[in-house]
């Protein structure tokens, strides 16, 4: 099993109680990251509302990952299971003079991209009414501790950089073959059809390296997405995962070793068919959340409730202190520069964009 | 071992229906699959161990030179156009320095192999080179060589039969003279080290 010795590990925290699928996140990442031909259909980041299929549709169905220090073998996500990246009719609707008969909607290329797409089953949920419910879930590359896709790349090209443990991977070297696709078990890399290569999240890498924090983190709305170092004791990020134990990795089964953490969603009482509230059933199954976040997820919602009742009942919580997020820099860790404050000439740019290309190997 | 003649062209008949390549009479070069045991990487071998692929028997291989130039024409039964994920791809190995005993493994460490690679493109990857200029050191161990050397294709297909002209330095064949070639079915998800690949290397009398 790959398990490669990083100086840090960068990490990130979303508490899910506070996401509201505004998917500003994924919009943030998308403008920035993945805007070129070829790129259309990539959604580094994406929010899918939980229970779903999810983006690749059915992703946890896919195989990939480490089962007693082997990889599983898995599926290499089509285009069509990605969906999205869908041309318009503008032409016809706008120009073509058939606007009082013809409705703006994707052309349909008869390869099933316009079938599903990423949050294609927004706020469908679980659960009957009245005792329906949903939550959203922001998904991006977990720079895993030991990531499967970098084992299962035969040429080199992916690589989880020493210093802050993030998983890159050079172009000039990827040759298209995608079995790290196939081995990730979250399913969060792209092919780019334009240029050959398999492309994923590259941690706003020339971000954190100016100290600003990654887009989707800094972007949100809902201020919800702690960023920093896995290991540093002081930082909340630490503190949530190994000291209050509210933060946990989604599908640990899967065996990577993910660096993303969530705060499991609380939910509300489940309705008696006489609508009368059973205080004693959340909304939400537990054995759902389970089935995401490990067994764990009882003792941390157990956590989450415990400190909310003894802020109730006039207590203090550092916990709900830290979640609640009182300075909006609190959450970014070393990571709080202003990125409108840096040079962003188009020569920057250029080399910027050709660093994220090989992967941050060129020199600048 | 599978000798191959090179014939002197008077120019450089990229096309593989130029009629100069009636005078190269092609070879039947047997292929084997890269044995699953061989790949190095610990994923493809669990993916594939109960897989079945490389089963394209054999490639038809005609030589020429043109000066400098060393032209490799490979005809075999592929998948045809790309239709899936993958493309149908071929590729022509040289063995540098004293080079691995067989080819079958692609290089390996101490004795790299040098290919040129061709691949179906989309029409969206006009982009992209038409053969790509490696070094090997496995199955699917790829990397950019690290010369830039001048290499060029052409294709055609009929159904699901390549003919593939590759073309480059004359040089590649070293003082060895010796080339071995690979065929990838895309239909069968077939890239990288899954192939079929010559089972011992051609010497080319040039
Ligand atoms: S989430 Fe997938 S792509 Fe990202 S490091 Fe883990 S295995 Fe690799
Ligand atoms: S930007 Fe924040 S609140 Fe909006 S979807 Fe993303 S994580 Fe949730």
């Amino acid at each position: 099993m790959t398990q490669q010795g990083a100086a840090g590990q960068l990490a990130m925290v979303f508490d899910l109680n506070k996401c509201m699928g505004c998917q500003t996140c994924s919009v943030a990442c998308k403008v920035l990251w993945t805007r070129e031909e070829g790129e259309e259909h990539q959604w580094w980041m994406s929010v899918n509302t939980q229970p779903g299929l999810g983006t690749p549709k059915a992703w946890e169905d896919m195989g990939g990952g480490w089962r007693d220090d082997t990889p599983v073998p898995g599926h290499q996500p089509t285009r069509a299971e990605f969906g999205g990246g869908w041309d318009f009719n503008y032409q016809e609707v706008l120009f073509g003079g058939r606007g009082r008969d013809a409705h703006l909607q994707p052309v349909d290329r008869g390869d099933g991209t316009t079938r599903w797409g990423m949050n294609w089953d927004e706020d469908q949920g679980g659960g009957t009414y009245p005792n329906s419910y949903y939550f959203y879930l922001p998904r991006l590359c977990n720079h895993c501790t030991r990531p499967v896709c970098v084992s299962a790349c035969p040429s080199g090209a992916m690589y989880k950089r020493h210093e802050d443990g993030i998983v890159l991977r050079d172009e000039s070297v990827c040759q298209g073959a995608r079995f790290c696709m196939e081995a990730c078990p979250y399913k969060k890399i792209s092919f780019n059809y334009v240029r050959g290569v398999s492309q994923h999240c590259i941690a706003c890498f020339p971000r954190l390296e100016e100290g600003v924090a990654p887009a989707c983190a800094r972007q949100c709305p809902g201020r919800l997405v702690f960023v920093g170092d896995a290991a540093d004791p002081a930082g909340p990020i630490h503190r949530l995962v190994h000291e209050w134990k509210v933060a946990l990795p989604l599908h640990e089964e899967y065996g990577t070793g993910p660096n993303i953490f969530y705060v499991p969603p609380l939910s509300p009482y489940r309705l008696h068919d006489d609508f009368s509230v059973d205080e004693e059933t959340p909304r939400i199954p537990p054995e759902y959340l389970e089935s995401l976040f490990g067994p764990r997820v009882h003792a941390a919602l157990d956590t989450l409730r415990d400190e909310m009742a003894t802020v109730r009942s006039g207590g203090t919580s550092e916990l709900l202190d830290t979640l609640i997020v009182y300075r909006w820099h609190d959450l970014f860790g070393p990571y709080t520069v202003d990125p409108a404050g840096l040079d962003r000439s188009p020569e920057r740019v250029a080399v910027q964009l050709g660093r994220t290309r090989a992967g941050a190997t060129e020199g600048e | 071992m599978t000798d191959l003649t090179a014939l002197e062209l008077g120019a450089e008949a990229l096309a593989p229906d130029d009629p100069a390549w009636a005078a190269a009479p092609p070879v039947t070069v047997p292929l084997v699959p890269v044995p699953v045991d061989a790949q190095r990487n610990a994923y493809v071998r669990a993916a594939w161990r109960d897989r079945p692929y490389g089963a394209t028997p054999s490639a038809s291989v005609s030589v020429a030179t043109h000066g400098d130039r060393l032209l490799m024409r490979l005809e075999w039964d592929g998948s045809g156009p790309i239709a899936g994920e993958f493309p149908d791809a071929c590729a022509v190995l040289f063995p540098q320095g004293d080079g691995p005993a067989d080819p079958v493994t692609m290089g390996d460490h101490t004795s790299p192999v040098l290919v040129w690679q061709w691949r179906d493109r989309l029409p969206i990857q006009k982009g992209m080179p038409a053969v790509r200029h490696l070094v090997s050191t496995g199955p699917g161990m790829f990397r950019p060589a690290p010369d830039g050397a001048s290499l060029d294709a052409a294709s055609s297909v009929d159904g699901i039969r390549w003919s593939v002209v590759l073309t480059g330095p004359r040089s590649a064949l070293g003082d060895r003279g010796r080339v071995a070639v690979a065929v990838w079915n895309g239909a069968n998800e077939e890239r990288a080290g899954i192939g079929a690949v010559s089972s011992e290397w051609s010497a080319v009398q040039a």
